[in-house]
């Protein structure tokens, strides 16, 4: 009797949430690493630090006070089921998901620098939350409207696009092997080629409707890549020999013979959309082959970045870069996440969800140590805001142009200039690097001045009109700009360098202003910690 | 003719470089071509348009680095040759030879079989010359020179080198009539049949500075003058193939130089625009050359492939050849035609010239 | 967790511009150097005033087109050799004017190093280790700056322009990061304050003020670095026309050649002369892929006056003993000329040349194969070209520092110079 009612009780038991078996995972981690945990982040920090993560802006100082006001238990979860729904989280994911394809200097820029019904595609998806998977195939199939940048990108560059699917999708570096045999790894030439074939029977059809262009992926039932061997070997006058798609694990691809009669027709006459169907579709078998569930790739690949999105540092540490001798600093985890992304249809938002309600994830990043990203997760990682991160919070701490909503605008060109200063602020090993020119275009630059600027409605009007005493307004003017309120010390030294001259009102502006550019250019505000 | 049945006849082995340049002697049936390392070579065709691949006749030496054009009279005797070394040489065709050489045709597959620890060995291929007699130096310009043509009349030879400067001389005397210097390098040079006008692209090929020149302009040539900049039409091009028709009506343009090798047909007297042709010869143009029916013309490339136009509308009437290896293709240098428009050299850089039937 | 001793108890304004905010004892972080190092032992290098400019060839400078010729060979190419004022040593007939100061040239023909790509090879070849291991590594600039310079200057010790190394600062810490410049020396946009001093003064303390206290928890990397970047930043107004030769440049731009690189190097001359302990100027573009030969013509026609003044205003005004010119790129190019008429990377076997800083000019060391393949004597590494660039400006190439608890030194052990170029 005692046997079936434990057996009973071991069926009925619920499995562990995903985010205890991280916070289990972590733990051991500390014990290897020897190292002690920082003690949780505080309502402010988690405030700020999840909303960048989920929605890639601050809260206004409203959104602010009615979090850090509410007394009411699980107050964060529920947050963060909030942000996860809201407007601002499906643009963050898009941006997000854009600088991994296209980065800063994207591939063909004639044609990819400007892809806004691509983005909008892209974050329609995140919006629906759609499954991972789902996306992926989406993106490769390219069959909706909008879907086709992916391969716009490597029009006639089949073997750039294998290295790119294979790095971002299955988080494989193949670049090498496009030269030669890889001198450390299994990879050859040959399987570099063979995933090549997936590739080179694209096509891609420009259209322009109106003032924009629109671009549909066709497929021809023909065509193979050729193989050259080794660049070294490359002379005038050598043929290339024609190589079968190969699957990256190693199957080759089963394929019907094209029967004889069949006419390749001239794709170069056909002007306007819809391109024929292909007698055999290799991008339909690619795109099962790399999102299926059995794929050793895919979902290790994907958990891998959503972790490092998150914690600062990939388990697998560059995150494109899993081999299969590679090192995770957690194994165990990495199994975890990827088998219950699957075993959930990766659902993105749930595997979000999980992640940021752990422990691990709200830990304070106060402490000892100088290291950014911890390797063991003992302090939550800093990272600075991206540059649309940074010019969103600037806005929304200012509150210049919030009318505008998400497409608001900066002033004064600042956005191209802080793209281009801001846009890559790390090195090439994502150390970031504080560089001068960032100073000199926050020291001297007429663009943020132009936020700060006391105007109607903006954060600096506020201020100025409001009747509170200073203390208060202090209070609120580091809410409205870093999500927290002053220590005391802070809220002292504020209020003298704002009043020294309470009686000058263009003295009390002018302080005003230089104490708002101050707490911006803080590394409060700097950075996502 | 309408070009269907064209295909080619031979390929005339020369494996020692890159073959850069071809020109026929007249309607001689002999034809000259150069390589990248100064060496040229001449062929006797059989009258015969099949069989084996004739060798070799006669070997010119002189140069001593690239042959980048090769111009000969229509009267077939008198050959004209432009080098990377500065010089133009002049050659008399008619001179009868003044001895022979042994030499290897494949010099190339055998160095590089030498760079290898396998494969099958490649036996040297001996064949003996005639020694073409010294030819004497036309032309000394101080840099290289890439642009040589006649006037339509052949009364001038026009150069243009790296170093700026076009050059027209009196091609009996040798006397410079006309010179005048351009800030970049000249790329291509084409002239009006009435030699008064002439379209020149100039350029300075640094990547990624400020100073690069890519620059197109028409020119008076008596007055040495610019009568039209038309670089904004090419905005950020490299030109290397310019050609001016025979009816002075219409100036090819091609780009080039690893770009997508588009080709545009002008109008002559203003300079517009007339025709963009498709397709492109991917990775870029590099000679073009009018057949003597005066309703087409045809394009060479770095993509192995020769199409022919037609002059009027600019469409395609006919591609020869395919694209022969996988990631790199290889290069058609320079293109001639017999007078009578039936027969076709190509100037191949894996090492052969190519002749074709045009029929 | 063990709390800190509070900050304040060792915390003052200079130590804070000196990027040396110190925490308490018995914590473990990574200090970047300068913490246990301290700078009042002063070195040699700076006593004797080393500097050094590097000049940059992006994308890589083909040996077999420059300094390493093979006239008659298949992998020669259509560039011809001339004579120099050195005898036996024959350059591209495109360095005219290097051909007459060879005296003042030592030519390394055998280099053969281990990072054949732009990323890897320019991080290899700006700090002399790959850039796959952990530790991030120090460019040269930073460890010229560090030793030969001085922290407490308005000028930054670490200046360069044009496309230059990617590697940073690293251990050595964002003390010694380099201050970009335009690609033809001028300041970057951003550079005037239309405040007045005393508002940018407070200003200033107000931020000092914030950042203080934020300190006091929270000690990861990336916020010292931002707060030194704005120390940085504000110095540098104050330096702002020892950057601008404009009114010097027209008298000078014959000589130097009218290009961003000729006026780069004429910064750089200014800059030495000011006392800036290193310059990097890059040159674009050398990675011919294709058209190898219009390319690197273009390119020389640049290289070939702006260099060769440089040297010779040096020698003139005295520097060039105490300064090292450096001229490099991060890999070689192939001896097989491939089907777009270029060349690709190539690491194997290709050159680099060092001259000044007491460096005896007019030699060559190593050689490669007729063809180029291949070193066929005395190959030279990385490491053996740090050591050897370190040691001729006074700086001992196994110095140690520490990242962490690792401890690094500024080339491998095995690294060795070249002995015949320090005498």
């Amino acid at each position: 009797m005692a046997f079936i009612i434990l057996l009973l009780a071991t069926l009925s038991a619920p499995a562990a949430p995903l985010r205890a078996v991280i916070d289990r995972e972590v733990a051991q981690g500390w014990k290897t690493g020897k190292v002690e945990p920082a003690q949780l982040a505080n309502d402010a920090t988690f405030l700020r630090r999840s909303y960048l993560d989920l929605t890639g802006t601050v809260p206004t100082y409203a959104e602010a006070r009615v979090f850090l006001d509410d007394a009411a238990k699980g107050k964060r979860a529920k947050l963060v089921d909030r942000l996860l729904t809201d407007k601002r989280h499906a643009r963050h994911q898009m941006q997000i998901w854009d600088l991994i394809i296209f980065t800063r200097n994207p591939a063909n820029p004639a044609f990819t620098r400007k892809r806004d019904a691509f983005k909008n595609w892209l974050e329609k998806q995140f919006a629906k939350n759609v499954p991972w998977d789902a996306l992926v195939r989406k993106m490769i199939l390219a069959e909706e409207a909008g879907s086709a940048m992916f391969h716009v990108q490597y029009r006639n560059r089949p073997e750039d696009e294998t290295v790119a699917v294979s790095r971002i999708f299955l988080g494989t570096q193949l670049g090498c092997a496009r030269c030669h045999d890889h001198p450390f790894e299994a990879l050859t030439q040959r399987d570099f080629y063979g995933m090549a074939g997936f590739f080179v029977r694209l096509q891609v059809l420009q259209e322009t409707k109106g003032k924009e262009k629109v671009y549909t992926i066709g497929e021809k039932s023909s065509g193979e890549v050729l193989f050259t061997g080794p660049a070294a070997d490359a002379v005038p006058g050598k043929k290339g020999e024609p190589v079968a798609p190969k699957f990256l694990s190693g199957a080759a691809l089963d394929e019907p013979d094209l029967p004889k009669e069949f006419k390749e027709p001239d794709y170069r006459k056909i002007k306007k959309a819809p391109y024929p169907k292909p007698f055999f579709s290799r991008k339909e078998k690619l795109a099962a082959w790399i999102t299926a569930p059995e794929n050793p790739y895919f979902a290790r690949a994907a958990v891998n970045r959503v972790w490092a999105q998150f914690m600062g540092r990939g388990l697998v540490h560059p995150v494109d870069d899993l081999k299969p001798d590679s090192e995770p600093s957690h194994p165990a985890l990495l199994d975890a996440l990827a088998k219950e992304f699957v075993a959930h249809k990766f659902d993105l938002s749930w595997l979000m969800r999980e992640i940021v309600l752990s422990e691990s994830y709200q830990r304070d990043s106060a402490g000892p140590g100088t290291a950014a990203a911890p390797k063991w997760y003992e302090r939550a990682r800093v990272r600075p805001l991206s540059a649309e991160e940074f010019m969103a919070a600037l806005r929304v701490a200012t509150g210049f142009n919030v009318a505008q909503g998400l497409d608001a605008k900066m002033p004064n060109a600042a956005g191209s200039y802080m793209l281009k200063i801001f846009g890559k602020p790390t090195d090439g090993r994502g150390n970031f690097q504080g560089g001068v020119h960032e100073h000199m275009f926050l020291n001297n630059g007429s663009q943020l001045r132009s936020l700060i600027s006391a105007k109607k409605g903006n954060l600096a009007d506020t201020l100025l009109k409001s009747e509170a005493p200073w203390d208060e307004r202090v209070d609120r003017l580091f809410l409205s700009t870093l999500t927290r309120i002053p220590s005391s010390a802070e809220r002292e030294k504020l209020v003298a360098y704002i009043t020294a001259k309470k009686d000058d009102k263009r003295v009390t502006r002018a302080r005003l202003e230089e104490s708002i550019w101050a707490l911006l250019n803080s590394s409060r505000f700097r950075f996502n910690y | 003719m309408t070009f269907e049945k064209s295909k080619q006849i031979w390929g005339l082995k020369w494996d020692a470089d890159w073959v850069t340049a071809v020109q026929f002697l007249g309607d001689s049936r002999r034809v000259v071509a150069g390589n990248r390392l100064g060496q040229m070579m001449e062929w006797q065709l059989p009258d015969k348009l099949e069989g084996d691949a004739p060798q070799p006749l006669r070997q010119l030496t002189g140069h001593t680095n690239a042959i980048t054009r090769l111009r000969c009279t229509r009267d077939g005797r008198t050959l004209y040759s432009a080098s990377y070394d500065h010089t133009v040489r002049q050659w008399d065709t008619a001179a009868k030879s003044d001895g022979e050489t042994k030499l290897t045709l494949n010099v190339g597959a055998v160095y590089r079989r030498s760079l290898r620890h396998s494969g099958k060995k490649v036996e040297p291929v001996l064949c003996t010359v005639a020694l073409q007699p010294k030819s004497k130096i036309f032309a000394n310009q101080k840099e290289w020179i890439t642009v040589m043509l006649f006037s339509a009349d052949e009364k001038q030879l026009i150069t243009g080198d790296d170093g700026g400067q076009v050059v027209f001389r009196d091609r009996a005397s040798g006397k410079v009539r006309k010179q005048w210097a351009v800030e970049g390098w000249v790329h291509a040079l084409a002239v009006s049949p009435d030699a008064t006008r002439a379209a020149l692209s100039e350029r300075r090929p640094l990547v990624f500075d400020a100073a690069s020149r890519r620059v197109f302009r028409l020119w008076d040539i008596a007055k040495a003058e610019v009568t039209a900049d038309l670089s904004k039409d090419f905005s950020k091009m490299y030109l290397p193939a310019l050609a001016w028709s025979p009816d002075g009506k219409t100036i090819l343009v091609g780009r080039g130089e690893e770009a997508e090798g588009k080709i545009w047909l002008l109008d002559a007297a203003t300079g517009k625009k007339r025709k963009e042709v498709s397709p492109i010869h991917q990775y870029g143009v590099t000679d073009f050359i009018f057949h003597p029916d005066g309703e087409h013309f045809l394009s060479a490339g770095r993509d192995t492939v020769i199409r022919i136009w037609n002059l009027k509308d600019g469409k395609l009437v006919k591609e020869l050849g395919k694209p022969r290896g996988g990631q790199f293709k290889d290069w058609i240098h320079a293109i001639d035609l017999t007078p009578d428009g039936t027969l076709l050299a190509a100037a191949d850089m894996s090492g052969q010239v190519n002749i074709w039937h045009l029929a | 967790m063990k709390p800190l001793c509070k900050p304040h108890e060792h915390f003052n304004r200079r130590a804070f511009l000196k990027g040396s905010l110190l925490t308490g004892a018995g914590v473990s972080v990574a200090n970047f150097g300068s913490l246990f190092h301290a700078q009042a032992a002063v070195n040699e290098a700076q006593k004797k005033g080393k500097r050094c400019i590097l000049l940059w060839m992006n994308g890589g400078a083909s040996q077999l087109d420059t300094f390493d010729m093979k006239p008659g060979r298949p992998t020669a190419g259509p560039f011809r050799p001339i004579g120099t004022n050195v005898n036996g040593l024959q350059i591209c007939e495109y360095l005219p004017k290097m051909a007459k100061v060879a005296d003042k040239l030592a030519v390394i023909r055998s280099m053969r190093t281990g990072s054949p790509d732009h990323p890897d090879g320019i991080y290899h070849m700006h700090t002399g280790f790959k850039q796959s291991e952990r530790t991030p590594h120090a460019e040269i600039g930073a460890v010229i700056a560090k030793y030969c310079g001085n922290l407490d200057a308005d000028l930054p010790s670490f200046v360069r322009m044009g496309p230059t190394g990617n590697a940073g600062p690293g251990y050595l810490g964002p003390n010694f990061a380099p201050f970009s410049l335009q690609r033809d020396g001028r300041m970057p946009t951003f550079s005037t304050s239309n405040l007045k001093p005393e508002v940018r003064e407070r200003r200033a303390e107000l931020f000092r003020f914030l950042e203080t206290e934020f300190a006091r928890q929270h000690q990861a990397e990336p916020f010292e670095s931002h707060r030194l970047a704005k120390e940085r930043a504000w110095r540098l107004l104050r330096a702002r026309e020892a950057f601008d030769v404009s009114e010097e440049w027209p008298a000078h731009k014959d000589r130097y050649g009218d290009s961003n690189f000729g006026r780069g190097c004429f910064t750089a001359l200014k800059l030495i002369e000011r006392g800036v302990p290193f310059v990097e100027i890059g040159h674009d573009n050398y990675d011919s892929h294709a058209n190898n030969f219009v390319c690197h013509k273009a390119n020389l026609q640049q290289l070939d006056p702006a260099w060769s003044t440089l040297l010779l205003d040096l020698e003139d005004r005295g520097l060039l003993e105490d300064t090292l010119v450096v001229w490099m790129g991060e890999v070689g190019r192939t001896p097989n000329i491939n089907n777009r008429a270029g060349r690709d990377h190539y690491i194997r076997a290709w050159s680099i040349v060092l001259s000044g800083s007491g460096i005896k000019g007019g030699q060559v060391y190593g050689a490669s194969d007729e063809d180029g393949r291949d070193v066929a004597e005395n190959p030279v590494n990385e490491g053996d070209l740090f050591a050897t660039i370190y040691t001729a400006l006074g700086i001992n190439p196994r110095k140690k520092h520490f990242w962490g608890k690792r401890p690094v030194w500024l080339t491998p052990e095995e690294a060795k110079p070249i002995a015949p170029f320090l005498s």
